[in-house]
C-alpha cells in the first residue's frame, strides 16, 4: 500500500534520530558519520525553503496546465467541467505516483501540492453537481481519497483532511435522523474525537514509525475537535447558524451548564494531563485553548473594561512566567526553564521578525499616522484608533 | 530519542559505551520549557503594551498627561535600569543574554520608550511640526539599545522604524498592503532603503561589527529592494526592460552570494523574485508584440515550462548547497 519501502522510511527515521543525538552532543561527529554511512538517505527531502519554492512552482505549473487543458477542450457545461476536473485529478495522481516512484520525493513540496490539487479537483467536480446529499457525498469521497493518499504517501496533511472529512461525514449522516440528531450532534463529535484519540494513542504506542507524523497530526486535531464540540460558544453559535429555524438556540442552549463546564474544565485538564504524562502536545494545546475559553467568556460577559482585563492577563502571564523561570531553574518534576541547547540562528531571526511585525506598528513619515490622529499606535496597540 | 534504536547501534559496535550512556542520560533529562516560557512572557508584554496604548487613547482628553508621562517614564526607567545593571557591556561580537527575563524586560523598555515619545509628540508636539524627527529620534535610540544590549528583536524594530522614517513599511504583513507602489516616491524610497540595508549587512559581516545582525539587515533589505525593482518595472512601463536588466543584475549578485554563503533562504527568494520579474517582462513584451489568442497560449505554455524548469533548477541547487548549508 505504501509508496515508499520500509527501508527508505527506516533510513529517514534513523537519520533523524542520529541528527538529534548529535545536536544534543550525545555522540561524536565520527560516530555520526558512520551511522549516516550505514543509513544513506534514500528519499528526496529538500531543505524546507526549497520545499516551499517547489510547492509554489508546482502550484503555478498545475494551475496553468489546468487552464491550458480547459482552453483546449473548451469545456463549458457542468458535465464537461466535471470530466475535465476528474481528468486533472487523475493526471495529478499519475504525476505524483511517477515522481514518487522515480525521484522518491517525500515532503518535497511537489508531492504535497499535487496531493492537495487531487483533493481540490475532486471536491470541485462534486461541488459543481447539485446532489441531494452533496455534503455527505463530498465529505465521504474526500475522506476516502485523503485517507488513501495519507496511507500511500504517509502524509500528515492528508491525514488531517481525512479526519476532518470523516467528522463532517458522520455529522451529516447523523443529521438525517432529524430533530433529535440536531440536539445531540455535539455529543456525536465528542464521542468520535475520543474514539479516534484512543485509536491514535494505541497506534503511536505500537511504534509504527512510518506513520508516526500522521498519527500525531490526527491526535492533535482530536484534542481540538473534542474541545470545539463541547465549547459553549461553538455549540450555541454554530448550532444557531446551521439549524435555524428548526431549532432555536438564540435564547438558551439545552444543557448549557454542561457546555460551560466543559469550556472551563478541558483546557486545564489538558495542561495537567500533559504535565503528568510529559506530553508537550497535549500541554501546549491546553495552554492555547485557555485563550479560546477566555474569548468564550468575554463574548457573553464583560466584567471589566477591556484594557483592565488585558493588564490583568498581562500581569498573570508575566508573573507566572517569572515564577516558573525561577522555580524550574534547577529542574523540577521533569521540567526545566533552562535552554538546554544553543538556540539556532533560524529561531532567533524568526523571533526578531515576529517582534518587528507585532510590536512595531509605526506610522510612516509620509502617511498620516499616530501623530496626526490616524491609524496605528506604538507598543503593539494596533488597530484603527 | 528512540532508545531501542541506539541500543541496536551500540550492540553493533557503531557507537561506544560512553556515547550510549550519554543517550540514556539525555532521555532521562528534564524537558525544557524555555520556549514556552518565552512565548508566555512575549504574550504578557504584547497585552501590557497594547493595554497602555488603549488606556492612553481612551483617556487622551481626560487623563492627567503629566502623571501618565511620569508613570510611563518611571516604568521605562526601571526597565532600563534593570537591563543596564545586568548587561555585560558592548562588544562587536555576539553577547550572550543573561536570561529570558532580561531579553523581555529590554523589549518592554524599548516599547515603553516608543509609547513615551509618541505620547510626548502627540500631546505636547515636543518635536514641533517635524514628524520625521519624532520617528528619527526613537529610531536612533532603538539602534543604540539594539547594539549595546545585543538584541535582535529591538534591532528589527529599529530597522522598521528606519523604513517608516523614509516613508515605507517593511514588516512582512505590511510590505505589500500598506506601501503604495503606484507612486514613484515610494519606489525610490524602497530602492534606497533596500540598498542601504543590504550595504549595512555587508559592512557588518566584513568589518565584524555584530556580524550576527547581518541577516536581519539583509532580509529586510532584500525584500524591499526586490519588490521596489519589480514595482519599478510595472510603474515605468516605457523603460521596463531597463528595470528588468537592473533586477537581473541584482538577482545575479544575490544569487552568487547565496551560493557562496550556502543560504537556501536567499537562493529561494532571489530566484522567485527574478522569476516574477522575468515573467512580467516576457508577458509585457509578448502582449506588446501581439495580443491575439496565440500569445495567450504561449504565455500559458511559458508558465508551465518555466515552472517545471525552475523546479529542476531548485533541485539542482539543493544538492549543491546541501552540505554545510545555513539559513
Amino acid at each position: 500500500m505504501r509508496a515508499y519501502s520500509f527501508e527508505d522510511l527506516y533510513h529517514k527515521f534513523a537519520r533523524k534520530e542520529v541528527a538529534e543525538s548529535l545536536r544534543t552532543f550525545c555522540i561524536s561527529k565520527n560516530s555520526y558519520d558512520k551511522i549516516l554511512e550505514k543509513y544513506p538517505a534514500k528519499l528526496y527531502i529538500p531543505n524546507y525553503f526549497i520545499s516551499i519554492a517547489l510547492g509554489l512552482l508546482t502550484f503555478v505549473a498545475v494551475l496553468f496546465s489546468g487552464l491550458l487543458l480547459w482552453l483546449l477542450t473548451s469545456a463549458s457545461n457542468t458535465g464537461s467541467m466535471v470530466t475535465l476536473l476528474i481528468t486533472l485529478a487523475i493526471l495529478c495522481y499519475i504525476a505524483l505516483e511517477l515522481l514518487v516512484k522515480k525521484k522518491k520525493y517525500f515532503n518535497a513540496g511537489v508531492d504535497n501540492v499535487l496531493m492537495t490539487f487531487i483533493i481540490v479537483f475532486i471536491v470541485s467536480s462534486f461541488a459543481l453537481q447539485d446532489f441531494e446529499f452533496s455534503w455527505l457525498l463530498i465529505s465521504g469521497v474526500t475522506m476516502i481519497v485523503a485517507l488513501w493518499l495519507a496511507a500511500r504517501f504517509t502524509d500528515g496533511f492528508m491525514a488531517i483532511i481525512s479526519y476532518c472529512s470523516f467528522l463532517i461525514f458522520i455529522f451529516r449522516l447523523y443529521l438525517i435522523a432529524g430533530n433529535i440528531a440536531m440536539r445531540t450532534a455535539p455529543f456525536l463529535i465528542m464521542t468520535a474525537s475520543v474514539v479516534i484519540y484512543l485509536l491514535m494513542k494505541k497506534l503511536i504506542k505500537s511504534k509504527i514509525f512510518s506513520y508516526m507524523f500522521c498519527f500525531k497530526c490526527v491526535l492533535f486535531l482530536t484534542l481540538i475537535t473534542f474541545y470545539a464540540s463541547s465549547n459553549y460558544f461553538v455549540v450555541k453559535e454554530l448550532g444557531s447558524e446551521l439549524f435555524q429555524p428548526q431549532i432555536n438556540f438564540t435564547n438558551s442552549l439545552p444543557l448549557g451548564w454542561f457546555f460551560w463546564l466543559m469550556t472551563f474544565i478541558i483546557p486545564p485538564a489538558y495542561i495537567i494531563y500533559g504535565i503528568i504524562k510529559k506530553d508537550f502536545l497535549v500541554m501546549r494545546t491546553g495552554v492555547v485553548l485557555i485563550a479560546a475559553t477566555i474569548f468564550t467568556i468575554k463574548y457573553y460577559y464583560a466584567f471589566w473594561p477591556v484594557e483592565l482585563e488585558m493588564i490583568m492577563m498581562a500581569v498573570i502571564f508575566i508573573a507566572s512566567a517569572y515564577l516558573l523561570i525561577r522555580y524550574l531553574k534547577e529542574g523540577k518534576f521533569g521540567f526545566t526553564s533552562v535552554n538546554l541547547y544553543a538556540s539556532n540562528n533560524e529561531i532567533l531571526n524568526a523571533e526578531a521578525l515576529i517582534i518587528a511585525q507585532t510590536f512595531n506598528e509605526q506610522p510612516t513619515a509620509n502617511n498620516s499616522g499616530l501623530y496626526n490622529g490616524g491609524t496605528g499606535g506604538g507598543g503593539g496597540a494596533s488597530g484603527d484608533f | 530519542m528512540d532508545i531501542s534504536f541506539f541500543k541496536k547501534l551500540h550492540d553493533e559496535g557503531i557507537i561506544d559505551t560512553p556515547e550510549m550512556t550519554n543517550i540514556e542520560l539525555q532521555v532521562r533529562m528534564p524537558e525544557s520549557v524555555y520556549w514556552d516560557l518565552r512565548t508566555l512572557l512575549y504574550l504578557g508584554i504584547v497585552l501590557f503594551t497594547s493595554a497602555i496604548g488603549i488606556i492612553i487613547y481612551k483617556n487622551i482628553d481626560s487623563i492627567g498627561h503629566a502623571a501618565m508621562l511620569i508613570t510611563i517614564a518611571a516604568l521605562d526607567g526601571l526597565c532600563f535600569y534593570y537591563c543596564i545593571k545586568n548587561a555585560e557591556g558592548y562588544s562587536n561580537n555576539k553577547v550572550e543574554s543573561p536570561g529570558i527575563w532580561y531579553d523581555y524586560i529590554l523589549l518592554l523598555a524599548s516599547l515603553l520608550l516608543l509609547i513615551f515619545i509618541g505620547y510626548l509628540q502627540f500631546q505636547y508636539t515636543f518635536f514641533g511640526s517635524s514628524w520625521g524627527l519624532a520617528l528619527f529620534i526613537p529610531m536612533i535610540i532603538l539602534f543604540i539599545v539594539a547594539y549595546y544590549f545585543d538584541h535582535l528583536g529591538v534591532l528589527s524594530m529599529a530597522i522598521t522604524n528606519l523604513a517608516a522614517w523614509v516613508g515605507i513599511s517593511i514588516t512582512p504583513a505590511r510590505i505589500l498592503r500598506e506601501n503604495n507602489f503606484n507612486n514613484s516616491q515610494t519606489i525610490y524610497a524602497g530602492l534606497a532603503t533596500g540598498v542601504v540595508l543590504v550595504a549595512v549587512s555587508f559592512v557588518s559581516t566584513r568589518k565584524k561589527i555584530k556580524p550576527h545582525f547581518a541577516f536581519s539587515y539583509k532580509n529586510f533589505g532584500a525584500h524591499i529592494l526586490f519588490i521596489s525593482l519589480i514595482a519599478l518595472m510595472v510603474y515605468f512601463d516605457n523603460i521596463y526592460l531597463l528595470s528588468f536588466f537592473l533586477l537581473a543584475i541584482i538577482s545575479f549578485l544575490f544569487f552568487k552570494n547565496a551560493i557562496k554563503k550556502n543560504s537556501f533562504y536567499f537562493l529561494v527568494i532571489t530566484l522567485l523574485y527574478a522569476y516574477i520579474g522575468l515573467s512580467y517582462a516576457l508577458t509585457e513584451s509578448l502582449f506588446k508584440f501581439s495580443s491575439d489568442v496565440g500569445a495567450f497560449y504561449l504565455i500559458i505554455i511559458y508558465f508551465i515550462a518555466s515552472g517545471i524548469a525552475l523546479i529542476r533548477l531548485f533541485i539542482h541547487y539543493n544538492k549543491i548547497l546541501k552540505h554545510n548549508a545555513s539559513l
